[in-house]
């Protein structure tokens, strides 16, 4: 995909690993080895107790959409062509929740508290990124 | 020393602020300079009898401390930058009673100056690197996610959200100040497009150029001053970075119940000893938020309660009676902290509270991580 024109990930130390497992099709957290704590964005130390100590851990790639919102501006020129997009907060299971997008369906069937499981979109070569699609029906 | 006993004993002597709105002619750092020329000659001080000074920086490089300190022309003892985007004036004031309290300064200078209408600001960048390849551009976002969860847990509509941005324009018409006069109807308010939708274009801040300026000092010092002071009765703050480790931080409740205790313990008031509400408001949910996290209403319920009347001039609780950022200017909550010392002086024509003594200015900044309020008096 040579013309992908969309912002890509700010690759660094910490969040290496995290997209490298990305590509991979796997979807990953950092967990502290002293107590446990499972979180992202990727950082030097465990958020919860400090310890710099941290590895990596498969997340299930399961959730529930926390909100959402529909973005009808065009900010970037990438996303022209994706208007009205979706952008929303998952919960994860493990608890901790992060920024993606629901893909393989319309706006207009997500809502709160919908179950959602990871997918992983191939952006560029290099960079995948996990997104989100529906699994079950809507309950109301 | 605890903070109760400073309740009282620092105020708010001189406001400035400049034309606001499209003003091309001059950069950030003019309108900075020009707004703390309006405190000085507000309050009757000389420019040499301020030694403090804290400037907050604006779009473009603008409102460097170092800079503004050199064009103003000031030694001041103590200052700085503060960085907190929508709270940061209502930072600096909590810092600069501190310092006042300490003795460190006597008479303390607040700037703020930006030119980001003219030099076409568009706030189109991700908050935080990683979410920008995700689309989720502009500080609305979550924002708009808070509203949609609003909706989903408590079934508030977007005809009850309306209220705000209605409430605020039918109030920006009694201000000259203002810059957004023409009325609005919840007809005009449900036509207008989405932007992040569930919020509409009226939900959204009015990005403008301009200058704000507040001078503060010791109560006993303020007693020679030139208007009336309007002390500081609660201060409160609380940061929350863990946000993605706090499901429920994108309703602010972690953060805004933390400052409610904080401020109203100080003051020694409760939510429904204040005569006038001013919420910094970015876009339009941040009302929803402060009215249900600082306790003027139960949780869930703020979509019914702001209806009627209530938030109105004339009504329980005035709210952004200046017009707020939705219809009177937008400069990160100094418009409302400006407008609310105006109120306590009684300086307001058409929008004047009647007999308005007690009154609570909050604030948002950032994705959510920045929450504080004031509690001022006359």
């Amino acid at each position: 995909m040579p013309d992908y024109n969309k912002p890509l990930p700010v690759i660094e130390k910490w969040n290496e690993p995290y997209w490298q497992a990305a590509k991979r099709h796997e979807f990953v957290a950092q967990q502290c080895t002293a107590c446990d704590y499972i979180h992202l964005p990727p950082g030097p130390a465990c958020t919860n107790c400090l310890s710099p100590d941290q590895d990596w851990v498969q997340l299930s790639g399961k959730g529930t959409i926390y909100a959402y919102g529909i973005y009808h501006q065009q900010w970037h020129l990438g996303f022209a062509d994706d208007i009205p997009y979706n952008v929303a907060l998952i919960d994860l299971d493990e608890g901790l929740q992060i920024m993606s997008q629901v893909v393989e369906c319309e706006n207009d069937a997500l809502g709160c508290g919908r179950r959602v499981e990871v997918t992983f979109d191939d952006v560029t070569p290099e960079i995948t990124l996990p997104k989100f699609r529906l699994v079950g029906t809507k309950q109301s | 020393m605890g903070l109760q006993e400073l309740c009282d004993t620092v105020c708010i002597v001189g406001v400035g602020d400049t034309k606001q709105g499209a003003v091309p002619d001059k950069t950030g750092d003019e309108l900075a300079i020009e707004a703390a020329r309006a405190a000085l000659e507000d309050c009757g001080l000389k420019k040499d009898d301020i030694d403090g000074l804290f400037v907050q920086p604006s779009y473009g490089r603008q409102g460097d401390y170092l800079k503004v300190g050199l064009m103003l022309g000031l030694n001041p003892r103590v200052g700085g930058a503060v960085e907190a985007s929508g709270a940061t004036g209502c930072y600096m004031i909590q810092h600069a009673a501190l310092l006042l309290n300490a003795g460190m300064a006597q008479y303390i200078l607040l700037v703020y100056g930006t030119n980001q209408k003219t030099n076409r600001n568009r706030f189109g960048g991700a908050l935080l690197e990683e979410h920008a390849p995700y689309g989720a551009f502009n500080p609305s976002g979550p924002f708009a996610f808070a509203f949609r969860r609003h909706m989903h847990l408590y079934g508030t509509t977007e005809e009850q959200l309306a209220t705000i941005a209605i409430n605020q324009r039918a109030h920006a018409r009694l201000n000259p100040k203002a810059v957004q006069q023409t009325p609005i109807t919840l007809n005009d308010y449900m036509s207008a497009r989405y932007i992040v939708e569930p919020l509409r274009l009226f939900d959204y801040c009015y990005i403008t150029d301009g200058g704000h300026a507040f001078i503060l000092t010791t109560a006993d010092r303020a007693a020679d001053l030139k208007k009336p002071p309007v002390y500081i009765r609660g201060m409160g703050r609380q940061e929350a970075f863990r946000a993605y480790e706090t499901p429920d931080l994108v309703m602010q409740s972690f953060q805004q119940e933390a400052v409610a205790k904080m401020v109203f313990d100080m003051a020694g008031c409760t939510p429904q000893d204040m005569q006038a509400l001013y919420v910094q408001d970015a876009y339009s949910p941040a009302v929803i938020a402060a009215l249900e996290n600082y306790g003027f209403c139960p949780r869930g319920e703020s979509g019914r309660w702001i209806q009627d009347g209530r938030i109105a001039l004339g009504g329980e609780l005035p709210l952004n009676v200046n017009g707020g950022q939705l219809s009177e200017t937008y400069m990160v909550g100094w418009q409302n902290t400006c407008d609310a010392v105006r109120q306590l002086r009684g300086e307001c024509g058409a929008r004047q509270i009647k007999g308005v003594e007690r009154l609570m200015c909050t604030y948002t900044g950032g994705l959510r991580e920045h929450a504080g309020a004031l509690i001022l008096r006359s």
